[in-house]
């Protein structure tokens, strides 16, 4: 079938309802704005994550530059717990790119950890500038790409709000208090999913990094994390993905249980094994390493690892991580031809 | 004075309270072993630090992860707490001082706070920045406490490249310090075109390089002394 018998669109909408397509998408349900696209249009990374007609372009630019197979907001990882009160640092003063971040926690001890969500969330933060990227994302490309959108998932978003070091400890000695606040956590995100759902998305990512095997044990992944992850799936109706980056062999099966249609990994996992653990019709995206090969890597890199990615049965091309910035034209050219080519 | 006995139980027991992150236990026998007159650098390095370098294993060995080196971490502290003061400054052996951080821009502190762990058991001095600390944090801190090392940490390529700028400007005010750098993207090769005089992959390197670096600053500045003095 030649590529264009389906639009970008479509393809991986047949590949969310598990329908045979030509061959896997090259896409990602995680931040994907490049500094070609923030030339274009003459924004300051900065200022992006603040205007929702900034963010809608600078989302939807990757595509027109480079066919990359989406369109996704937002760009960092601090929407849901502004809304829930922390202030966010998103360094205006500086001209490089940095990424936002949490400034003002809202839990500071054990003894504050029994927060109420406060009412109105749609309302607050800058989840009404979500809504709003969203739909002028969709309206400027919704009819040939995805729209894609992501939350974090309750644990790490827990990590976002309170001193990590000290959920961390508490994750062990009082995991009964610690599941307290991801189940209140979990109403919020869904809440919010619900809302991203509404304006116009057309599949969201849950990023649970926080419980990468790199710092959590398997065993409390299963019986911490896993019941709140499968609460907000169980709510979602769109499609879903739990993206999980760093060591996760281990909790692939879990991570599957936890009711997501497609799991995601980066270059830490090993993906043929993972793909003989879940079976061939799963779907797994993933995992390639954004940076030491899109960014660093030469092209003919690029290539191989992009094949050897589809050949161990990823079935979505898909970064491990945000695509990086930086990441120079000629390496995503190659990724975008090599993963055309393709053919199971 | 505890027999030779008594001594090794509470050497085990201090070690065993470590590793099971056992807070009450490292209090009760690190008190025990003042009262019963031993000496309190052999409780520390024989008994807590020995626990603290099992969970090192462990950690590596992917029996423990990072929930668990924390809690050891704690009980540790809360024996050294006890401990520390009775230290004989004969004895102590101070091995140095350190400035640490996470570079601006950058909230991943896992990795440094295990590397700042080390260095609390080796019995530096540590001075502990947090995360997403501006760059002339660094030098101000530095020219404040006279440390002799400075460690840099940073998670992400694009908050990495704070670290070249903080090591010119600390090389520039003090051409004698010594810098460390780690964390994900960085390497050796990073590290040695910047300046840095160390790199290491993971936090026990990160200590025994340290520890080689500061003797031979240490040796460089005596050596100094007595060119002066003859
Ligand atoms: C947990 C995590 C988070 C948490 C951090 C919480 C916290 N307080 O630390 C949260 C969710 C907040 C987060 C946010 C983001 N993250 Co993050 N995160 C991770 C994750 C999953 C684990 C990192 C970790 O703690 N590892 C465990 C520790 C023990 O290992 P370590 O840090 O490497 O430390 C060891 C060594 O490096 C060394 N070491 C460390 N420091 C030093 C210092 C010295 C001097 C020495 C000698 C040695 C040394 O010793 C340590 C112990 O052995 C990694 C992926 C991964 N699995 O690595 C991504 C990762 C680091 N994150 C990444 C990204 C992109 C982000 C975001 C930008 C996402 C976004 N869109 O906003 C934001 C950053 C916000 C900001 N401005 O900082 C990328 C970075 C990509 C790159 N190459 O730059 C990674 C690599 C994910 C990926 N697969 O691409 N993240």
């Amino acid at each position: 079938m030649p590529d264009d018998a389906m639009t970008p669109r479509e393809r991986v909408l047949k590949l969310f309802a598990g329908e045979k397509i030509d061959r896997p998408p090259c896409f990602s349900g995680m931040g994907n704005v490049t500094t070609e696209g923030l030339k274009k249009f003459g924004y300051k990374f900065a200022a992006v994550h603040s205007d929702a007609k900034m963010m809608a372009d600078a989302a939807a630019s990757t595509y027109k530059l480079f066919g990359f197979e989406c369109g996704v907001v937002p760009f960092d990882l601090c929407v849901e717990a502004e809304a829930l009160g922390c202030a966010v640092n998103v360094y205006s003063h500086v001209e490089d790119i940095l990424y936002p971040t949490i400034k003002t926690k809202l839990v500071n001890s054990e003894d504050e950890m029994d927060i109420a969500i406060p009412s109105g969330l749609t309302e607050r933060g800058r989840v009404p500038l979500m809504r709003e990227a969203i739909g002028l994302m969709k309206k400027d490309i919704g009819g040939e790409v995805v729209a894609g959108a992501h939350v974090l998932g309750p644990f790490t978003l827990a990590g976002q709000v309170m001193e990590l070091n000290t959920l961390l400890k508490l994750s062990f000695k009082k995991p009964d208090k610690v599941g307290k606040l991801l189940d209140k956590l979990a109403d919020a995100l869904i809440i919010i999913a619900k809302e991203y759902e509404k304006a116009g998305a057309d599949y969201i990512t849950v990023r649970e990094m926080g419980a990468t095997s790199d710092v959590l044990s398997p065993r409390v992944f299963k019986t911490l994390i896993l019941p709140y992850l499968q609460k907000i799936f169980s709510k979602l109706e769109l499609n879903t993905v739990l993206h999980i980056c760093g060591k996760t062999n281990d909790i692939a099966v879990f991570m599957l249980d936890s009711g997501a249609k497609a799991i995601s990994v980066d270059q830490k996992n090993d993906v043929a094994e993972t793909r003989k653990k879940i079976g061939d019709s799963a779907l797994l995206f993933g995992n390639y390493d954004p940076y030491n090969v899109l960014v660093s890597g030469t092209t003919d890199q690029v290539r191989e690892t992009i094949k050897q990615c589809m050949n161990n049965g990823v079935s979505a091309v898909w970064p491990g991580c945000d695509i990086w910035p930086t990441v120079p034209p000629a390496n995503f050219n190659a990724m975008m031809d090599e993963v055309k080519q393709y053919r199971r | 004075m505890a027999t030779e006995e008594r001594r090794k139980e509470i050497l085990e027991t201090l070690k065993n309270a470590v590793i099971q992150y056992d807070e009450d236990a490292a209090k009760e026998f690190s008190q025990m072993a003042l009262d019963e007159g031993m000496d309190a650098n052999d409780a520390i390095f024989n008994g807590l630090v020995s626990g603290m370098e099992e969970v090192g294993r462990l950690f590596e060995a992917q029996e423990y992860f990072v929930p668990e080196l924390l809690m050891c971490a704690d009980a540790l502290y809360v024996g050294l707490d006890i401990l520390k003061p009775h230290v004989k400054q004969l004895d102590l052996g101070i091995r140095g001082s350190v400035v640490i951080g996470t570079v601006e821009g950058d909230v991943h502190d896992i990795g440094k706070n295990i590397v700042k762990m080390m260095f609390d058991v080796a019995g530096f001095q540590v001075y502990d920045l947090g995360k997403d600390v501006p760059l002339d944090k660094f030098v101000e801190e530095h020219m404040k406490t006279h440390s002799d090392l400075v460690c840099l940490s940073a998670m992400m390529t694009t908050t990495m490249v704070g670290m070249k700028k903080v090591i010119d400007d600390l090389k520039a005010k003090n051409p004698d310090v010594k810098i460390m750098i780690g964390g994900a993207p960085v390497s050796q090769d990073i590290a040695e075109k910047w300046g840095a005089d160390g790199y290491s992959p993971d936090a026990t390197n990160a200590l025994k390089d340290a520890i080689n670096m500061i003797s031979s600053l240490k040796k460089m500045k005596e050596e100094a002394e007595a060119k002066k003095g003859s």
